[in-house]
């Protein structure tokens, strides 16, 4: 853990948690026909959450006699909720199980909270016990325990795949054996974010040029997200998906983190090329998992 | 190394002899709408270089449509400004930096996307398919008219120079940064990268991906509907209003593009009708078109002819 970790992280979490368990799941599950193909089936999925909330998921279950290995999206930071990452083509349901989470305030589960964007990072931040987050944090770890029950899964080759989400919902979650996760929120950013002028971390800096005296309690909430602090629990084999050298979040930047990390680490430096960085997740998944025609599930203009 | 793109790809849309009736009659209906603008001070996003509002005006069918406003706090009395134009799943973003730059920014909202969802929510995925068997109601009918009022809420700036506004965007803002300069005569110089709404049908034989695998989702559910389909679509295909472009115009594309393929962008900018137009082609890059690199020369296309500079 870091310097900075708070000294009841575990505690804080582990509340977390329980307070979660305390609600059943109860799951709908309804098929999804205009997405669905020959080679996969798509279901729209609700699930309780802390609160209670209502979130909403996209599960694809291949076509065929599993087990599958699966991709799990925990909530992105956007309204919007994909069914698979845009710029992934749809083969990718013919070959893994997905499904992804929308959290608390995106679309399909922003009833009775819709949130803003630019505006939830910063939603409730002065109050670790009341952050926004951490109630997404509940939904992103609900969301992969529902997955984890689905029967046509192979529980060896579980892939989290996502920003900052994919780092913190593996530590706090067993069952991951694998992690893509490209940090962008919650990397050392009480002291990144006055360093950019950027939208997400902009949020922050907008957050306490308007409330100045609350920059300690922010800090002191961030603490909690910092994903130092979540890295020893990591155990899973990890892509740390680094930005291109020179950026705020460039491989050297996030060395702690590498070292902090339990499982084995790869760290991709970007080649600020959805086609060259995009190939090379596809490609680090399928080897993962054992999927030896990758070349069959490429969108056409990456296929040699 | 991934596939070669032919240059001279000719897509298959057909512009329909009624095209210019049919938005002619949109024009006429929307022009019949008051702006009914209201300009937010939002205090929260404002710093000491760059003032931000939140913008609502009114636009088609009465639909209220959300912007974010910003401005350099320290500017000229008339000041260039930029319409910048969404991607199909991003949320619009508060153009600071474009204000940092020197321009007044409009960063727009379309009906359907977040804060001008109350009266108009397809859903994504969904809105590229909402009514696409009815160019009268399809979703973009709309969509498109809620970015040229845009412009209006530009023009009807005291502190907007109005011989000198711009439009830019990439994906879906690309794509609406070729309807913009197509439709509104007061642009003066646009910058679409990765052009989204080009070559519709061409594109959902070229990839699978989202957003335009939406469409192969629809046709395979209903496939006594693709004339109709063609048909609407083609009303709304960049590639037919692109004739009308006559301002300086740059086009970036990644050769690599697997969400809105290279082909449909060489097929568009052929058709531009503008003589002062360049595409700019990446190779190794995607759907970014080559951002990283490509921003320069967009920052230097725009200060050149809005800025005066260069």
């Amino acid at each position: 853990m870091s310097d900075q970790t708070p000294v009841d992280f575990d505690a804080y979490w582990q509340q977390t948690l329980d307070d979660l368990a305390h609600y059943p799941v109860c799951p709908e599950i309804d098929m999804l026909p205009l997405r669905s193909t020959a080679f996969a089936t798509l279901y729209g999925v609700r699930l309780t959450s802390l609160g209670p909330y209502r979130v909403f998921g996209y599960l694809s279950i291949p076509t065929g006699t599993g087990p599958f290995p699966a991709i799990y999206y925990p909530p992105k930071y956007q309204s919007v909720l994909e069914i698979i990452g845009q710029g992934s083509t749809n083969l990718q349901r013919s070959r893994y199980i997905t499904f992804a989470l929308a959290g608390r305030g995106q679309r399909h589960a922003d009833t009775p909270y819709a949130a803003m964007f630019p505006g939830l990072l910063t939603e409730g931040i002065d109050s670790a016990a009341s952050y926004i987050f951490r109630g997404i944090v509940a939904d992103s770890v609900r969301g992969l325990n529902f997955l984890l029950t689905r029967r046509e899964l192979d529980a060896a080759r579980v892939v989290v795949m996502g920003n900052d989400m994919a780092c913190i919902t593996a530590a706090l979650s067993a069952g991951v054996t694998h992690v893509v996760t490209a940090p962008a929120l919650f990397y050392n950013t009480a002291e990144l974010a006055p360093r950019t002028q950027v939208y997400p971390l902009e949020e922050i800096n907008d957050y306490l040029r308007m409330f100045p005296a609350r920059a300690e309690a922010v800090r002191h909430t961030l603490a909690y997200y910092d994903l130092r602090a979540f890295a020893p629990r990591v155990t899973a084999t990890t892509l740390l998906m680094a930005g291109a050298p020179g950026t705020l979040l460039d491989g050297p930047a996030l060395a702690p983190l590498v070292t902090a990390l339990q499982g084995q680490v790869t760290v991709y430096d970007s080649a600020q090329s959805n086609y060259k960085d995009g190939l090379y997740v596809e490609q680090w998944m399928a080897a993962q998992c054992g999927i030896t025609d990758v070349q069959s599930i490429l969108p056409e203009h990456w296929r040699s | 190394m991934s596939q070669v793109v032919p240059v001279d790809y000719q897509s298959k849309v057909h512009k329909p002899d009624d095209f210019d009736a049919f938005w002619d009659d949109v024009l006429r209906q929307v022009a019949a709408i008051p702006l009914q603008a209201e300009v937010v001070p939002d205090r929260l996003r404002t710093s000491e270089d760059v003032e931000v509002f939140q913008v609502f005006y009114t636009s088609l069918e009465h639909v209220r449509i959300a912007a974010w406003y910003c401005r350099p706090a320290r500017r000229a009395a008339r000041t260039p400004a930029i319409l910048l134009l969404p991607g199909y799943q991003a949320d619009p973003p508060i153009p600071k930096e474009w204000a940092r730059k020197g321009y007044i920014a409009l960063s727009v909202a379309p009906r359907g996307k977040l804060r001008s969802a109350r009266q108009f929510n397809p859903g994504y995925p969904n809105l590229l398919t909402y009514n696409i068997v009815d160019r009268h109601t399809y979703a973009y009918r709309g969509f498109y008219v809620d970015t040229w009022r845009g412009m209006d809420f530009l023009l009807s700036r005291p502190e907007v120079e109005p011989g000198r506004i711009g439009v830019t965007g990439s994906s879906q803002g690309g794509g609406l940064t070729i309807t913009t300069a197509a439709m509104r005569s007061e642009v003066r110089a646009a910058a679409a990268g990765a052009p989204y709404l080009c070559g519709f049908m061409d594109a959902i034989a070229l990839t699978h991906t989202y957003p335009y695998e939406e469409i192969n989702d629809y046709l395979r559910l209903h496939p006594e509907s693709r004339p109709r389909v063609e048909e609407t679509v083609a009303y709304f295909d960049g590639i037919n209003f692109a004739d009308q472009i006559s301002c300086p115009i740059i086009v970036n594309i990644g050769l690599q593009d697997n969400v809105c393929p290279p082909e449909t962008g060489y097929a568009l900018f052929n058709k531009i009708g503008a003589t002062d137009k360049q595409l700019y082609t990446y190779d190794g890059h995607g759907h970014d078109a080559g951002r990283a690199q490509h921003s320069a020369i967009v920052d230097r296309f725009l200060a050149h002819h809005l800025l005066a500079e260069g």
